[in-house]
This record gives structure tokens, sequence and C-alpha cells, in this order.
């Protein structure tokens, strides 16, 4: 079953080239997870399907939930069964969406046959998975042919490493995916970039760690990671770690570019504010350098200064563009990338934050700023949610726990650069039937820009 | 254990009505609540989360691979309910409007 916007030519999922994407019908669709983890609320957390079309009369509002079967799963990323990597094999479709739970460590699969009311598929127990696996805390959900990998932050105990679970194409788990984990002290997010041979990988924290929330001790005493790791991919182990020290603290999200050709991307390490680039050089070693820098502010009633904190960052699917958020400051930005070594910003807005810049936005007081962030396509929609992680959102947004977090479209200029928030655009999660949620990773039934990788 | 030393102690929920409840010695008060009724805040199970945290008014537990709490929290009172045991009777407050003092922003805070 093919989702409306995957016009393919070869019958599998996805499309043919990053250009060919870029010429999908635009998404009426859209994904998000919504959790009452951590918000007074004992009830489980939930997809819910966003109705993003504007000639639809629904557009801006949720038009369906599907709960998990547990409470307290704090559903955070996601991921397809199949993307663009298959789109020449008719016998796969992207159809089904895993819906990791970091805190219980349970894998919960969707069914998107019926795409605005995707039904409960199945669920992989976290007990299960730590039994055979000793592994804990889901995280990245990337999918490789037949096989999908998920990044795990810890052991069945929540201690670091961590290390990969390997699962099928009928979500069964087949075991680790790693052969060697040397080198890595933590784990986060990985992207990879197959016809290279190559993986990248980041770091956090162990879940006993950044579960209970963000500590500055915990940092001062090198329980947050800072080095970058760079894969052999078939031979499933690290070849290179680079320990980025004070500059390089917490990187989160590592994408590459998505031309399958490129053997470049970058990262942001969350904590120091940075933006690094990575790539392969001509002889096979990996290299990274530093291409943007977030100061610090100082912030009357803040001993200490303030970091950005870049928690979500994504490139065009033209590799023209890089967005990222600045969840403390309370900033979304667009730099130029086509120069890739020396970024040029075109393009900022203000949405919550505590700077208290733009405490409200379309006429609903933002909870929180933006954080996760998914981009349409053709690039000229910026999809944005407020909350970061539950106890994270109750140490710097308190109020979120009783207001819920929002959701907000921005505009994004291609051609010359610039962003604008889409006046008629807001989905308030405060106002949920059940109460206020918080809303976080989103995808489209059609793929989207941090989906899809072409082998 | 000597024969006059109950197997349960009684766990006095506050802000549910004072409802109470019997915690067998060696069983998770959070399991203890869900089976008399009361759906309080679990995700991890395993004491390494944080979620299930509840303040505790009086009394004594026991709380095996319970990492979540730093020493401000467990100062301030915190237990895991994933993992507690009860110790002697005890009295606490529960679910996350008990969270008022658990969390704080870090970077509000001077650092000694
Ligand atoms: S549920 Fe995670 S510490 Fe109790």
């Amino acid at each position: 079953m093919m989702s409306d916007n995957e016009k393919a030519c070869c019958g599998g999922p996805g499309y043919a080239s990053p250009a060919e994407a870029m010429k999908a019908p635009r998404e009426k669709l859209l994904y998000t997870v919504a959790l009452y983890t951590g918000t007074g609320i004992e009830k489980p957390d939930y997809l819910a399907t966003v109705d993003v079309d504007p000639d639809s009369p629904t557009y801006s509002s949720v038009i369906h939930r599907c709960e998990t079967p547990n409470i307290g799963d704090e559903l955070h990323h996601s991921g397809w069964n199949a993307c663009s990597s298959c789109h020449g094999d008719d016998s796969k479709s992207r159809r089904y969406i895993i819906l990791p739970g970091v805190r219980t460590s349970n894998l919960n699969i969707y069914d998107t046959a019926d795409a605005k009311n995707p039904v409960l598929h199945k669920v992989i127990s976290g007990e299960e998975i730590k039994e055979k696996t000793n592994l804990s805390a889901p995280h990245t959900v990337h999918c490789l042919g037949a096989d999908i990998i998920i990044s795990m932050l810890g052991d069945a105990d929540g201690n670091a490493p961590g290390g990969f679970l390997h699962i099928n194409e009928d979500f069964e788990i087949v075991g680790r995916w790693e052969n060697d984990i040397t080198g890595m002290n933590y784990n986060y997010d990985f992207w990879y970039q197959p016809r290279h041979n190559m993986m990248v990988s980041s770091e956090w924290a162990a879940p006993n760690t950044f579960m209970p929330g963000f500590d500055l001790d915990d940092v001062g005493a090198g329980k947050y990671g800072q080095s970058i790791h760079f894969w052999d991919f078939e031979g499933k182990k690290i070849v290179k770690s680079i320990d980025m020290g004070a500059e390089g603290m917490i990187p989160l999200e590592v994408r590459g570019l998505h031309n399958p050709e490129s053997n470049e991307g970058l990262f942001a390490a969350t904590l120091s504010s940075n933006v690094f680039r990575w790539w392969k050089t001509d002889d096979g070693d990996f290299e990274i350098e530093k291409v943007i820098d977030i100061p610090t502010i100082d912030v009357e009633g803040f001993p200490v200064p303030m970091p950005s904190l870049i928690t979500d960052i994504l490139i065009s699917m033209d590799d023209k563009y890089l967005y990222f958020a600045n969840w403390l400051h309370g900033d979304l930005r667009q730099y130029d990338i086509s120069d890739i070594k020396n970024p040029k910003m075109t393009g900022q807005v203000w949405l919550g934050g505590l700077l208290g810049k733009a405490p409200e936005v379309n006429g609903v007081a933002v909870q929180g700023a933006p954080q996760m962030i998914q981009l349409s396509l053709d690039g000229k929609r910026l999809f944005v949610t407020t909350s970061l992680f539950s106890t994270w959102d109750n140490q710097f947004y308190p109020d979120m726990k009783d207001k819920g977090g929002q959701m907000y479209i921005v505009n994004c200029d291609t051609e010359n650069g610039g962003m604008s928030i889409e006046p008629n655009f807001v989905v308030d999660f405060g106002k949920e039937p059940n109460g206020p949620s918080r809303c976080h990773e989103m995808r489209y039934p059609g793929g989207d820009v941090t989906s899809d990788i072409w082998m | 254990m000597a024969e006059d030393v109950p197997a349960t102690y009684r766990v006095t929920l506050r802000n549910r009505g004072d409802a109470v409840i019997e915690v067998g010695a060696d069983e998770p008060i959070y399991d203890a609540a869900l089976a008399a009724g009361y759906q309080l805040p679990i995700a991890c199970a395993y004491g390494g989360c944080i979620t299930c945290a509840a303040r505790m008014i009086a009394g004594k537990v026991r709380q095996p691979k319970g990492t979540a709490l730093n020493r401000r929290q467990s100062q301030a009172g915190y237990i895991l309910l994933c993992v507690a045991r009860p110790k002697e009777d005890c009295v606490i407050e529960v679910g996350v409007e008990s969270h008022g003092d658990l969390y704080q922003n870090p970077f509000a805070v001077k650092r000694g």
C-alpha cells in the first residue's frame, strides 16, 4: 500500500532520488507523537494525525489519535519500516511506523495503511528487548533494506554505552547489530551513507543520567557525551572517534547531505551550541570542523550563562539550507549551506523561549520553544513542535505539563532565504480531549527530509 | 524475621484522600497502589528515570537499584515508588502534583 504522496516509478516506497522527492505532491497529513508522561495525566502517550491540508475543513487540527497500550512510554523519535532505499523493490511499502518508548523500551509499531487512522500493529516489549539483547532506551530508527536498526542508549539497567538493536521486517528481534562497540562512551543518533560504507553516531548520556533531568554536576562529572564516532558500516565497528572537548558537548542530531553520492553532513553539539561539519576525506579518513557557534547569553535571573541549546537540526532535500532550533533562547534559524564550510544565516523566527521574545504566537501562549522540526519535501514548510523531553521540559518550561505543547508551521523562502510563521496554523496540544499533552517528533506518511536515505 | 514484625506496612497516600494501602515489606509501593486501584506515574520501573517520584512525609523505605534521585532531591524527601519498599508505616504525597521541588532549571541556580 503506497501513501498518496508517493507517486513511484518503480513500485517500491519513496522516490528515485532527492530531486524526485522534492517534486512530490504537497503533504496533507502529518503524524506527531503526543505525550502524557510527566504531565500528571496518567494516560498512555499517543500517535496524533494532524491535518495540514489548507483546503480541508479540519486544517490545523488533530483528526485522529491512537494510544499506545502502556502508560509512561515517553514516545520520542520514530521511523519507517521502509524508505527510498527500497524504491526499486515493489515487494516493499512504507506502511509501518515504529514508535519507541524511551522510558519503557517498548517498540510500538503502527500500521498506516489507512493514512488518516493508523492502528496499533504490534508491540515489542521492553522486557523482551532487555532480556534478549541487554539493551534499553530506544532512540533513532533507520531502515536498511529488509532490516531496521535502532540506537539504544543504555544497557538493561540504564547504564552506558548501550548499542544498536537489529530487528527484521517482520518486527522480530534479530539481536545486536554492531560487531564491536569499542570506543563508544554513550549513544544517541546516527546517520549512514551506504555508498561510502560509513555511519556517524553521536552521544547523549546514560539513561540513568539524562532521564531524571539535566544536572550541570553530571556534566562536570563527565557523564555527558562529547565524542562523535565514525563507523565501518559493513564491518559494524567504529573506525574513528573524535573527542571534541568543551566545544562539542552533547552531540545529538546527526544529518548527512541527501545526495547519496555525498560523504559529508552536519551535526549539532547541543550543550556547546555549535554546529560541526563532518566529512570523509579522499584517503578514507574522517574529519570534523566547527562551522557555526551560537554564543551563550547572560539572562537576568539566571546566574549561569544560558546556552542556546541546539536540540534539532535538519537539511533541506536539495542540500541548500540548514535549519535548527535553539530550545532555550527560543529561535529557529535558516542557513544557506551552498558553501557548507561557510554557512550564512538567511532567516530567523522566534517562538516562546526563555529570552521572552515571543511569548504568544498566533493567539496561543507558547509553552517551551522551537524543538523538533520537520521540513516538507519541497523545502517550503518547516513544521515545529515545542517539547523536548518530559523531565527536561519540567525543568526549563514547567508550565508545559499543565498547558501542553504547540505545533506551528514556518514558511521558508527557498529562493532568497527567509522564514515567517504561517498565521493560519497552530495546533495547541493544550486543548486535547484527555487534557494537555506534549508534542514531539513529526513524520509525513510519504517520507520526509529526516527519514529517507538512498542506498 | 521476628514473629511480631508485620510482613506488611500501612502506606497513606496523603493527596488521594488519605487512602491507606497495605504494602508488603518486599513489594514496591507502586505495585501495591496499582492493585488498590490507584494509577500513579510509572515508566522505566527500575529506579532509573524519576517518573514515579513521590514525596515522603513520614516513614522510611528501602530502594534497591534506585539511582534516579540526586542528593538534593533525596533531601527534599523524594522517593521512587517503582522500587521503594516500606520499612515502616509511611505517609506519602504522590503524582506529578508532588513534584514541585523535584526539578530545577540548572542555569537558574548559583553554583558554588
Ligand atoms: S518509573 Fe522510572 S524511576 Fe520509577
